[in-house]
């Protein structure tokens, strides 16, 4: 009975969409305003999604997409994923000249099938069927059918009618059927700015939208595009039921059936970690050189297969192959610390350098990364598993400051990781420099860097002497032209997280020839040399993610033959975005120059911008100031 | 003669046995060993590579093909783990072309205290994945791995190929010693090239010697895939069968590990490898069956290809669009461009290589879409149909590899001459913006063989002659308020073209002007003009207008600025110290700037930077800077010639040089100070 309903109701959509497409696939039927910015206009999106069942759900979609140039052919998007719980049922293709007259047909057999492991993924069960298609012209249009049958219905597929940056949308419309009995519930973000109609609970619409072009600093696109994002209360996850009608309960099931049961470890290890932390003081303690045991044995290796997506290996497999992915070695470290008695939450985080949080207001399977976590006197200090290398307690640049999900035994809790302040992020250099009357520099330096500035320097101690010199020719000083490393020597402090570097350069002809004048920029080694983009008409608000501090002090001893013609005055700006100053004073052949910027973090509005260019300008100008020598001879 | 090769194989094992490379013979002294001692950066080296290929007879299949790889491969440190995880690729495209894997064995080994634990790859560390249609990849990760831990693993691949791969006896880490062993029956005969650009060149030894089979019986030869088709499956029969067997052995010590550099065209070049050709096939009593010997017969094998050749020879598929291609043109050069940009707009090209159509040209043309081969061809099927002398030209691209060895592998690509009074014109219709003498930069490798209609051919050289020219005008106002304002003209021909057409292809005028004011916060360009941007036989010209904030820069009484204001080169591409391979610039180019300057009322020059003139090797570059001062005036022309695209290592101190030295002129300023 329900089949044949359902039946009659699809055959309905199908011919009221046809009688649509001829207009559609005609470029020329395409809205000016859609252009503007555009390489490609979704014409025509249709999401169908049924939920049959809390482990059946039939998605089926038609989409019409008309590609304006080659920067657009990756907005077709005609592929599917698959695997063993998601079943394409079908996927055609259908490609239309300017004209609108069809010019070639894919059937579902035609679509390229190959594995989609993706990087840093060893293994994974996941597979794609994609169109490959070549363009013959530009415009052309694409009209793609899909229907899949998810058994799996962890993620229901959201819902983003403006799909990205450069790309606009005409019709696009989006419906939730549910003819079983489990609740779902939906969020829906950003609607009102863009004039998308509710035509029903779980149905809304949208019309000429425009597309959004990015800017530098804005934030993440799905803060302000609108999104739709559903769930199921009850769902199936690779055959394994679960429950979700808010964190908690949710944070309760990821507990009792993918985390409880695995955390079995041999006894010998059993033995070995009781025996390792046995003079332990404190719960940090013992989770310090817990952490270092887990770093020190294992490595990361991401295999992805059926529920492995979801639950992590089982701890003791983790001992004996001394590898896993991020669930699993979270997973391990948290049996371990649980055998010498400290407490700690798997956590389930967004990995990546700029912040991403887990929408707090909406429990659902999110996030790409496991971390852990361990609560310290009301706060909580956050372990990166995956990584050999990490001084104990250290996130910054890839999940601090951002909403997380612990799994604590009473449920699930969203809680915020630490966050670095600008004060922490220290960057400081310390240069003796001598400046002989050829122009030529030789200087010896101190680069000591702390809190998230650490995470971007240490990587250097590991990569051959070749790459590091390379590093700081053609990165961090590749404005020094002619450089020539003398000497590196690197100290990690891993304990109180600090990283040094100690080098000694050179650099022929640094001060530049001006007649019997030598121009000579005092700071060397920390100019900022890029300044944010000019818009004459900024749309997005931008955010500052990560504060910074920089302490720049250099000593430049001159030789005798050249004396000071003009130096520069002192500086000091502060605003809202932060401070800097700037001091360069001479006594006896010998320039000291002070410099130091302060960056806030923060969010600003898009009328901001304009102020924060100018300081930044100003940075830039101030740093490539020049003192100017008069050769004596 | 049995009770001999016992011998051996015995006297083999004890030798192997001694030596410690058997499997699973892990001393403690390798385990302890914290560093490669020729290499001690390495993160990890292969202690020892065996690789064994033979072909062995199977009744009921004919000749199989097996490959035994053993490996013990040591790991220093954590940024050695990436050796624990492999990957084995494995051509599956059908039953008959399906190559399999088998006796694969892997263990990992580490120091415990004084004892050396082993830990098996079970199941759970191995991985099959059907990449594609052609495709099955075995991945594998180790477990336990530990900073010094060994890894050690064997494996056969078997197959009914003819085809042997490429054997390479380099990799990114160092090899302390490597044993090679190829056995090949006498019916097939083999070319064996070394890559003679590889700094690092193993020393082969040849032998032969006798095998009997004795057969119960019919006899099969194998079936043929050597080009990845099925041609000939032969069937006789004998009762006991002698041959003898051809065997190249190497045993090498010490081979250093390869490290990528910047602007090396392809770092594959310079690999240790040995590429294998099959010239003939020739079974008792049979017809020999000729593959490639020498570039001819290569060459002639492709153009009698069904999918070459024959291709050429079709034409009444375009016959009624001919003429109106040619639109009336009579000049031979203007029938030639008209026809090339018929093409270019009738098929696209789908993004593969080849100098074997794909869909054969009467389809590429009726659906408008086609590989290399499908577009050129088709281009030079229609040049010849309109009376001129075009020709195919077989190319090797960048990627594969320089065409040093006749092989059909050797080529990968296929385009177009046009012989004309003017002299010969190459054509490439599968790039938009390729034009007369202007081919996708990937084809430009050293030299291409030349196919005439009646299958003669001789190679003609594919390097570019004239240099590419970016011309700059740049006029500048200097106002009392420190700023510039004027107007930019760039003009930029062939090959420069090309490059400018493939990276602002898609920029509106608002990227194109976000792109040029990155270059300087003070900057704001106004009215962008681009012409010709589709049009590549004609200059892309740019132009715009600027403003530029502080470009005179106050100190104390003095205005410093630098006469290329925000255009300069800011620093040398060319930082490494020393390098191993050559730099490869891809064609020769010639940049000139032409510089007006008006200075502001009230200023005087204070100084100006010297003329200069620098030449690296002769005249292969050469930097000129000439500055004339005129009133209130100044004009600079500067110029950069590179005449020489491939720079050697010898020559790198040099070139490095050079380039620093007109990267610090470039930066030189003027002074100006009031009146």
């Amino acid at each position: 009975m329900q089949k044949i309903i359902l039946l009659v109701l699809s055959s309905l959509i199908y011919t009221q969409i046809a009688a649509q497409d001829d207009y559609l696939l005609h470029v020329n039927s395409i809205p000016l305003e859609l252009r503007v910015k555009s390489n490609a206009v979704v014409r025509f999106n249709d999401v169908q999604i049924n939920i049959i069942a809390y482990n059946k759900v039939v998605y089926t979609n038609k989409r019409i997409i008309t590609v304006l140039n080659k920067e657009g052919d990756y907005k077709v998007d005609a592929y599917h994923h698959y695997d063993e719980n998601i079943n394409i049922q079908n996927l055609e293709a259908r490609v239309f000249n300017s004209n609108g007259k069809e010019i070639k047909k894919f059937k579902k057999n035609d679509f390229k099938d190959v594995s989609a492991v993706s990087g840093g993924t060893l293994y994974s069960d996941s597979r794609v069927k994609y169109l490959d298609y070549t363009p013959i012209n530009y415009p052309y249009t694409i009209l793609f059918e899909t229907k899949v049958i998810y058994n799996s219905t962890a993620f229901i597929p959201s819902w983003l009618p403006i799909e990205g940056f450069y790309v606009s949308s005409e019709n696009n419309e989006y419906k939730i059927t549910n003819t079983s009995e489990i609740p779902i519930k939906i969020k829906t973000s950003n609607f009102e700015a863009y004039n998308i109609k509710k035509i029903s609970d779980f149905h809304y619409r949208s019309e000429n939208l425009q597309a959004i072009e990015p800017e530098a600093y804005s934030p993440d696109f799905k803060t302000y595009a609108p999104i739709l994002k559903a769930a199921l209360t009850q769902f199936d996850m690779e055959g394994i039921k679960g429950v979700n009608t808010n964190w908690e309960d949710f944070g309760l099931w990821i507990n009792n059936s993918l985390i409880s049961g695995t955390q079995e470890l041999p006894q010998a290890v059993k033995n070995n970690i009781k025996y390792l932390t046995e003079n332990a003081n404190s719960n940090m303690e013992k989770a310090k050189i817990v952490y270092e045991y887990m770093q020190d044995k294992t490595r990361y290796i991401s295999v992805q297969v059926g529920i492995g997506g979801w639950k992590p290996m089982e701890a003791q497999d983790v001992d004996r192959l001394a590898y896993g992915d991020c669930k699993a070695l979270t997973n391990y470290t948290q049996a371990l610390l649980k055998e010498v008695g400290v407490p700690s939450y798997y956590t389930i985080i967004y990995g990546a350098d700029n912040l991403i949080d887990i929408d707090q207001d909406f429990s659902a399977t999110q996030g790409n990364h496991a971390i852990l976590c361990l609560p310290n006197n009301g706060d909580y200090v956050w372990l990166e598993c995956t990584s050999k290398t990490n001084p104990f307690g250290y996130n910054a640049n890839f999940t601090d400051d951002r909403e997380a999900l612990i799994i604590t035994p009473e449920g699930g809790k969203i809680v915020r990781t630490k966050v670095y302040h600008a004060k922490e992020n220290l960057q400081e250099i310390q240069a003796d420099i001598i400046l002989d009357d050829t122009g030529t520099v030789i200087g010896e330096i101190k680069i000591q860097s702390k809190g998230a500035q650490y995470g971007k320097h240490e990587g250097i101690q590991t990569t051959t002497v070749k790459e590091q010199e390379l590093y700081y020719k053609n990165d961090f000083w590749s404005d020094l032209n002619n450089l020539e490393i003398l000497k590196m020597n690197f100290n990690n402090n891993k304990d109180s997280i600090v990283f040094t570097e100690d080098i000694k350069v050179k650099i022929p002809r640094y001060a530049s020839k001006a007649g019997n004048r030598l121009l000579f920029q005092p700071n060397l080694f920390n100019k900022i040399t890029k300044t944010p983009p000019r818009y004459k008409n900024r749309k997005l608000p931008f955010v500052i993610e990560r504060g910074y501090t920089d302490v720049d002090t250099y000593e430049i001893q001159f030789s005798n033959s050249l004396h000071v013609e003009a130096i520069k005055e002192p500086v000091t700006i502060k605003n809202k975005f932060g401070s800097y100053k700037l001091s360069i004073t001479t006594a006896n052949n010998i320039i000291t120059y002070k410099r130091e910027l302060i960056l806030n973090k923060g969010t600003y509005s898009k009328e901001d911008y304009q102020e924060f260019r100018d300081f930044c300008l100003s940075i830039k100008k101030h740093d490539s100031s020049k003192i100017v020598f008069n050769s004596k001879t | 003669m049995k009770l001999v090769f016992l011998f051996v194989s015995v006297f083999a094992l004890q030798m192997a046995t001694a030596q410690d490379y058997k499997f699973g013979k892990i001393s403690k002294e390798e385990l302890q060993e914290t560093s490669d001692p020729e290499d001690p950066e390495a993160n990890a080296a292969v202690l020892y590579r065996s690789q064994e290929i033979k072909f062995e007879y199977i009744e009921s299949k004919g000749f199989v093909q097996k490959n035994d790889i053993h490996e013990r491969i040591k790991i220093y440190n954590k940024e050695g783990f990436d050796q624990a995880t492999k990957s084995i690729k494995l051509y599956n495209e059908s039953n008959e072309l399906e190559e399999s894997l088998t006796g694969f064995k892997a263990y990992t080994y580490n120091l415990e205290g004084n004892k050396i634990t082993e830990d098996k790859l079970k199941n759970d560390g191995i991985f099959e994945e059907e990449t594609n249609k052609y495709w099955l990849t075995t991945k594998f990760t180790m477990p336990n791995i530990k900073e010094g831990c060994i890894i050690e693993y064997k494996y056969t691949i078997q197959s009914e190929l003819i085809r042997i791969d490429d054997i390479e006896f380099q990799q990114e880490i160092p090899i302390r010693k490597l044993d090679f062993k190829m056995v090949t029956p006498e019916f097939y005969n083999y070319s064996k090239y070394p890559n003679l650009r590889a700094a690092y060149y193993p020393q082969l030894n040849d032998s032969y010697k006798e095998k009997t089979v004795s057969l119960s019986g019919e006899m099969q030869t194998s079936i043929e895939h050597a080009g990845g088709r099925r041609e000939a499956r032969s069937d006789f029969s004998r009762n006991d069968w002698k041959y003898s067997e051809n065997i190249t052995t190497a045993n090498l010590d010490n081979i250093p590990a390869m490290k990528s550099e910047t602007h090396v065209s392809n770092l594959d070049n310079y690999r240790a490898v040995m590429k294998m050709d099959l010239n003939y096939i020739q079974y008792p009593n049979q017809p020999r069956k000729d593959y490639s010997t020498n570039w001819e017969r290569v060459t002639t094998t492709i153009y009698n290809s069904n999918d070459f050749g024959e291709q050429l020879k079709k034409s009444g598929y375009f016959s009624n669009d001919l003429s109106a291609a040619i639109a009336g043109a009579t000049d031979p050069i203007e029938q030639t461009y008209n026809i090339f940009n018929f093409v270019k707009h009738k098929v696209k090209w789908n993004g593969l290589h080849g100098y074997y159509t794909d869909l054969g040209v009467r389809q590429a043309y009726k659906q408008g879409v086609g590989n290399v081969a499908d577009i050129n061809l088709i281009l030079i099927a229609m040049l010849r149909e309109a009376g001129l002398e075009a020709n195919p030209v077989l190319i090797s691209t960048k990627d594969n590899g320089v065409p040093l060895f006749p092989t059909r592998n050797g080529f990968n690509y296929v385009i177009c001459a046009v012989n004309t009074a003017q002299g010969i014109i190459l054509l490439d219709a599968s790039d938009s913006f390729t034009s007369l003498n202007v081919i996708p930069v990937k084809a430009l490798n050293w030299q291409g063989r030349l196919i005439r209609k009646d299958g003669s051919s001789d190679w003609i050289n594919l390097s570019v002659q004239n240099p590419s020219k970016e011309i700059v005008s740049l006029n500048m106002k200097l106002n009392p308020d420190l700023s510039a304002t004027g107007k930019v003209r760039n003009q930029y021909t062939d090959y420069s073209a090309l490059d400018y057409r493939n990276t602002f292809e898609n920029y509106s005028q608002d990227d194109l002007i976000k792109e040029i004011e990155s270059e300087n916060g003070n900057l704001q360009v106004s009215n962008i003009e681009v012409a010709d941007m589709v049009v590549p036989i004609k200059p892309v010209l740019l132009s715009y207008e600027y403003q530029l904030d502080e470009a005179l820069e106050e100190i104390g009484d003095n205005y410093y600025f630098s006469p290329l204001l925000f255009l300069k080169i800011k620093e040398s591409p060319f930082k490494l110290q020393n390098r191993k391979y050559p730099i490869d610039l891809n064609f020769p180019t010639s940049r000139k700037y032409m510089v007006n300057i008006m200075l502001p009322e009230g200023f005087q020059v204070e100084s100006l930077p010297e003329n200069q003139k620098v030449q690296y090797n002769k005249t292969e570059g050469e930097f000129t800077y000439l500055v004339k001062e005129n009133g209130s005036m100044l004009q600079l022309v500067i110029t950069l010639d590179l005449n020489n695209t491939l720079i050697l290592p010898a020559n790198y101190q040099e070139f490095k040089k050079f380039f620093e030295l007109l990267v610090s002129k470039q930066a030189e300023k003027i002074v100006l100070k009031k009146v």
